[in-house]
């Protein structure tokens, strides 16, 4: 008898959570799945034929040769995975001031737009872009070594403009700083991976913590929710027992006697606040060549 | 007494579905006699002359041995006969159903708590009830006070108006039922009613037949006390039901008085189911005319642990692949 009621018990669990159970196991086989397509090796297939083959221009010699050759593998697995162009360019000259302008040929005095145009024109002129060589896509990171000039600039193109706002060139900049003045190898390293993590995840994903915290709490709900028990109400009423549903009013009096009237005066306040705004631009503009391009930069 | 069957002479007992006497045995209905005891020995089967286990209050049982339900004469009749009673309008089938669809949703519940067996083993007592007839004079006298606001300019004006408030009323509170037996709980008694009085009706044995019942075994003074408690509060209730509408009321005096009262003796339908879990017991009480349920099914820990523990893993589960996946793509 007790074995049975186990049994019965035991097949009321597995029907009770049979659908939990068929949801895993999709996603569990989607998982493996698309994990093994994955490991097998997606890539994109390149369409732009124009662009040199060439990724590290370090014209400030701050790479070793040994790093630039390390740096150029890595550069090259994740550019076939991602279908992007991804360029670095380190140079060591005064990109500020009227003497830069005259001697480098360049449109303005300030470091800022210098180095965006700096950062557009090489990628123009190169015809960079993993599908076209006008306005394809990519990203170069361009260094400037100059002493008291230290700093760099991001700049995108195609996919990577329309993904990258202000917030993820941010980041790319941040993962690039935690390691510039230490070890250049390593922060132009950061700056290929943090690329690739925020194209790749570009569906946000759901922090490790709300995975944990969530169910705990949604399991504790549904068992409180579930021990509880609708409880039997009281169900006579206060004329159940009296004869005919009602009393019979023998007298019903209510004799007007008197009135009071108090008054007082209403203190209004008047006044407002208006709030104000500002209204953030993108980083979006267009080079010289006319190609758009997106784009920040951070000087240290 | 028992009730016998004419035709093949096994026990008619009384079918709610049916509305009235029938033979389990043979189906035929109206086809019992009365049939005494020869025996003055209550504890001796007029049927098959087994020991039957009879307590000190009880008025009709089963006997263990031939199954034939037994009504105790001297405990329907002379000072415990009741006058009046309901009988049993829901069987044991719907009752069942009834408990089932009720506590269906109990997912926590042990797994034979709803088990044909288990349920099986209800029992539909009479129980002995005093119903108290009050005839009483209400009366109320006090003050009250209905307040207006209103604005003008960057004035608010309160106006405050008195009343003075007199209530005069006969409440004639008809059959307010408490029970008579010392092994219902109060409590449970109160949940379960009311019951419907259009199906009261005089006392007759053959209504007992098929069920258990119990004498009383409270005197009508001694539980009074909880109808005219009963009694005060809804005329009380009632008066104050009859000066609504006003911001404030003063109370100067108020009074229930009774001109008159009357008690009768009767039984009342009821199922109870005695579920024993972890040397625990937890009786469930079923109204037997209306189908109200009182009583909270018991929770197995093992079983809450079990589901929130899965639903949990399951989440978790679902949450981290979904969270993979989308890593992934």
């Amino acid at each position: 008898m007790d074995k049975d009621y186990k049994k019965e018990a035991r097949r009321q669990y597995l029907r009770y959570f049979r659908i939990w159970i068929v949801i895993i196991m999709i996603l569990a086989a989607a998982c493996a799945g698309l994990a093994a397509v994955k490991a097998g090796g997606r890539s994109v297939e390149r369409t732009n034929m124009d662009a040199p083959a060439e990724r590290v221009y370090d014209y400030a010699d701050v790479l070793t040769e040994e790093e630039e050759e390390k740096l150029r593998g890595h550069i090259d697995s994740v550019e076939r995975r991602l279908g992007i162009d991804i360029v670095v360019l380190t140079i060591d000259y005064s990109v500020e001031g009227q003497d830069a302008k005259e001697q480098h040929g360049l449109r303005y005095t300030d470091w800022e737009r210098n180095m965006q145009d700096i950062a557009d024109d090489f990628w123009d002129q190169n015809r960079f872009g993993y599908d076209k060589g006008f306005e394809g896509n990519g990203v170069l990171l361009l260094h400037n070594w100059y002493a008291g000039q230290n700093g760099e600039h991001i700049s995108t193109s195609g996919s990577v403009e329309r993904a990258f706002g202000i917030s993820e060139i941010n980041k790319v900049l941040d993962a690039v700083d935690m390691y510039y003045d230490t070890d250049p190898y390593k922060a132009y390293k950061a700056y290929v991976d943090k690329v690739e993590e925020l194209l790749s995840g570009s569906v946000p994903s759901i922090p490790w913590m709300v995975v944990v915290v969530v169910p705990i709490f949604v399991a504790v709900v549904y068992a409180v929710s579930h021990l509880s028990q609708s409880k039997a109400q009281k169900t006579t009423a206060v004329n159940t027992y009296v004869a005919g549903g009602r009393p019979e009013f023998r007298d019903k009096t209510d004799s007007f006697i008197r009135k009071s009237v108090v008054s007082r005066t209403i203190q209004t306040s008047s006044g407002s606040s208006s709030g104000g705004g500002r209204s953030g631009g993108g980083g979006h503009h267009r080079s010289s060549s006319g190609a758009s391009h997106g784009g920040g930069s951070r000087r240290h | 007494m028992y009730f016998r069957c004419r035709n093949c002479g096994g026990n008619v007992v009384y079918s709610p579905e049916r509305h009235g006497m029938y033979c389990p045995y043979c189906d035929s209905e109206k086809s019992g006699e009365r049939a005494e005891s020869g025996s003055n020995e209550l504890t001796v089967c007029p049927n098959c002359g087994g020991e039957v286990p009879v307590q000190i209050h009880t008025s009709a049982t089963q006997c263990p041995y031939c199954d034939s339900y037994l009504i105790f004469n001297e405990r329907v009749e002379g000072k415990y006969a009741p006058q009046i009673m309901i009988p049993f309008q829901i069987g044991k089938e719907a009752c069942k159903q009834s408990i089932r669809e009720k506590f269906k949703k109990c997912l926590f519940a042990p797994t034979d708590f709803l088990s044909e067996a288990r349920l099986d083993s209800m029992q539909g007592i009479y129980v002995p009830y005093w119903f108290y007839d009050y005839d009483t004079g209400c009366d109320f006298q006090g003050e009250g006070t209905k307040v207006r606001v209103w604005r003008s300019g960057n004035k608010e004006f309160t106006e405050t108006s008195f009343y003075a408030i007199h209530r005069s009323m006969d409440i004639n509170f008809q059959k307010i039922p408490v029970d008579a037996s010392e092994q219902m709980p109060d409590d449970v008694m109160e949940l379960i009613a009311p019951f419907n009085y259009g199906q009261l009706g005089d006392f007759s044995p053959e209504y007992m037949s098929g069920f258990y019942g119990e004498k009383y075994n409270m005197d009508s003074d001694v539980v009074e006390n909880r109808a005219r408690q009963l009694m005060n509060e809804d005329a009380l209730k009632l008066l104050r039901e009859s000066y609504g509408g006003y911001s404030t009321v003063r109370t100067i005096r108020q009074d229930v008085r009774v001109r008159d009262s009357k008690v009768a003796y009767g039984l009342l339908p009821i199922w109870k189911y005695v579920y024993r879990y972890k040397e625990q017991e937890y009786p469930f009480y079923v109204n037997g005319q209306t189908g109200k349920i009182v009583g909270t099914a018991p929770i197995s820990t093992a079983k809450v642990w079990a589901y929130a523990g899965t639903l949990w893993a399951s989440l978790t589960a679902v949450m981290a692949l979904g969270r993979t996946l989308l890593g992934l793509l």
